[in-house]
């Protein structure tokens, strides 16, 4: 009798999320499988049934390079994120001391300011009649104002911008949890600071590296704001391409065929992040 | 030797960059909110009518409205969920326990425009209108990993003979939970709802998928001005919102560091 009451404290603790995970994400992931598998009439209607017209149209010249172009994008975010964020990383954990508090703190301020209003405050520094153009011809450095909405390098800005704290965090997290006697180990045993950095502490952060990876490379490839707002809508990546088919376009199956794509991207590399995952851990066991 | 010293070098400049990559749009954002002209170079003098323009745009105003109940509504269900999930983890036997844990995390890892197009699509077939209701699922959806995380961790660390020595003195399991669990994890439980609230007032992919017509959120809204063109306004408006976020962060963090002193002494 016990047992049996037991049993259904549990299951009442585990049916709120169970029942949200089938109804907001098994089922609606499963209809989105099954229509990017349906057809459309000549009208644009949804035909329900079976083909692969829509994963044959995705693999046209249309729609090839942007598949290359959202890959091409999110590994750059994701090159110039940790570039940045390691040591950014590294010196909260290594040199700011009693001050290491403070600056995680300063570094998760701006990642809980709304996303819409740190875009456009970028797109006041970056104008045309900007605060950045402003400054350089006041000063003389230039004499007409340079164009930076509409380039690549503002996405990028853009990414670093939405990113980096998600990079910091977990390299912040890999770094703080080496044992600082193997760093004096390194160096008693003659190994020289870069030595030491290469050999001791990079290896052992790695995990915190893939897991900041993993965060920016999956999120970076469905971004679409950034690339609308900084990049002037010129360059199309996978999250535009997504918005339009459905909301400009109204073609469900098609935006369903990215959208499984997609999906199907991100999991083989989550999946290759865990296997990765457990081979260092394996080697430092 | 040089190279360690341009090594040495680096991490320093780049973080101080980094820090102030981090805050100089923000802070140039809030001082020409100021700014009487609409400039963004030129100082023209001190004025606050672009808030009071903010503060009058029936857009922002409704924007703002649909955002408040959608986060309160969509924090206490996604608290919910988050809690009884981490109870179960931490307290009860189960099969398939990683699993589960690995469900509830998944929407955190997963593209969220993914997520977002199956709600929508969800949504489509099922024949239900877009609105509240879809928002709040939406929300809730992507904001269960961090409140399930929260209370998880704070969960872990409770020492199971509390439970134990509140059963020897008489206590039954639901007293056990209203008078020792609750309240040791209260602290845990409130920040999972401030976060999972602030997550839903910044949601912006989901939200561009599921808001109907009627139920635009705030940040929605504040795109199709910027995609227009720049307005002082938004300036304005973007410095009332840092004020209310860092307050809330404030508030968790002053709970946080508040908890690692109790606990200390």
């Amino acid at each position: 009798m016990r047992n049996r009451r037991q049993n259904v404290i549990t299951l009442l603790l585990l049916a709120p999320s169970l029942v949200m995970a089938i109804l907001l994400l098994a089922i609606p992931l499963l209809v989105v499988i099954a229509y990017s598998f349906a057809g459309r009439d000549s009208y644009g209607g949804v035909v329900t049934g079976f083909t692969l017209e829509s994963y044959v149209e995705l693999f046209q010249p249309a729609y090839l390079p942007i598949f290359v172009n959202s890959l091409k994008i999110a590994a750059m975010s994701t090159a110039v994120c940790v570039l940045i964020g390691y040591p950014i990383a590294y010196f909260i954990a290594f040199r700011a001391g009693k001050h290491s508090g403070l600056l995680l703190a300063l570094l998760l301020i701006p990642f809980w300011i709304d996303f819409m209003i740190r875009m456009s405050s970028w797109m006041v520094l970056m104008g045309r009649n900007g605060t950045i153009n402003g400054a350089l011809t006041g000063a003389g450095i230039i004499d007409e104002p340079i164009r930076m909405i509409g380039t690549y390098p503002a996405v990028m800005v853009g990414m670093l911008y939405a990113f980096l704290p998600t990079t910091v965090l977990p390299i912040y997290a890999a770094l703080s949890g080496i044992n600082r006697r193997l760093l004096e180990a390194a160096d008693d045993l003659g190994a020289g600071p870069v030595e030491a950095f290469w050999r001791v502490t990079f290896p052992l952060s790695l995990p915190g590296v893939m897991a900041a990876m993993l965060f920016v490379f999956v999120p970076a490839m469905g971004v679409y704001a950034i690339p609308v707002l900084l990049g002037g809508g010129k360059s199309i990546i996978l999250g535009n391409l997504i918005v339009q088919l459905f909301l400009d376009f109204r073609n469900i199956p098609l935006g369903a065929a990215v959208s499984v794509v997609m999906l199907v991207l991100s999991s083989v590399i989550i999946v290759f992040y865990m296997r990765m995952l457990r081979r260092l851990e394996e080697a430092h066991a | 030797m040089k190279l360690s010293r341009i090594a040495g070098l680096y991490v320093p400049i780049v973080t101080i960059l980094g820090y102030v990559f981090l805050f100089a749009p923000l802070v140039v954002l809030v001082i020409y909110s100021f700014n009487a002209g609409r400039s963004t170079v030129v100082w023209t003098g001190f004025s606050m009518d672009w808030y009071v323009q903010a503060l009058n745009d029936r857009g922002l105003q409704r924007g703002l409205q649909v955002s408040a109940i959608v986060a309160v509504l969509s924090a206490i269900i996604s608290t919910a969920i988050g809690t009884s999930a981490a109870l179960a983890v931490i307290k009860r036997p189960f099969p398939a326990k990683n699993l589960f844990s690995t469900l509830l995390i998944a929407p955190l890892v997963l593209p969220e425009i993914v997520l977002a197009v199956g709600m929508l699509v969800a949504t489509v077939w099922s024949g239900l209108a877009l609105g509240y209701l879809t928002l709040v699922a939406g929300h809730v959806l992507v904001s269960v990993p961090f409140t399930f995380l929260i209370v998880r961790a704070a969960a872990a660390t409770l020492d199971p003979r509390l439970d134990e020595a509140a059963a020897d003195l008489g206590a039954h399991g639901g007293q056990i939970f209203m008078r020792v669990t609750l309240p040791l994890l209260l602290p845990a439980i409130l920040s999972a709802t401030l976060l999972s609230a602030i997550i839903s007032f910044d949601n912006f992919v989901m939200s561009t998928f599921v808001s109907g017509v009627g139920t635009t959120p705030l940040p929605i809204q504040i795109y199709a001005m910027l995609k227009t063109g720049l307005t002082p306004k938004i300036n304005a408006l973007g410095t009332m919102l840092i004020g209310v976020n860092v307050l809330a962060i404030l508030l968790v963090m002053g709970r946080y560091l508040k908890t690692v002193r109790g606990t200390g002494q």
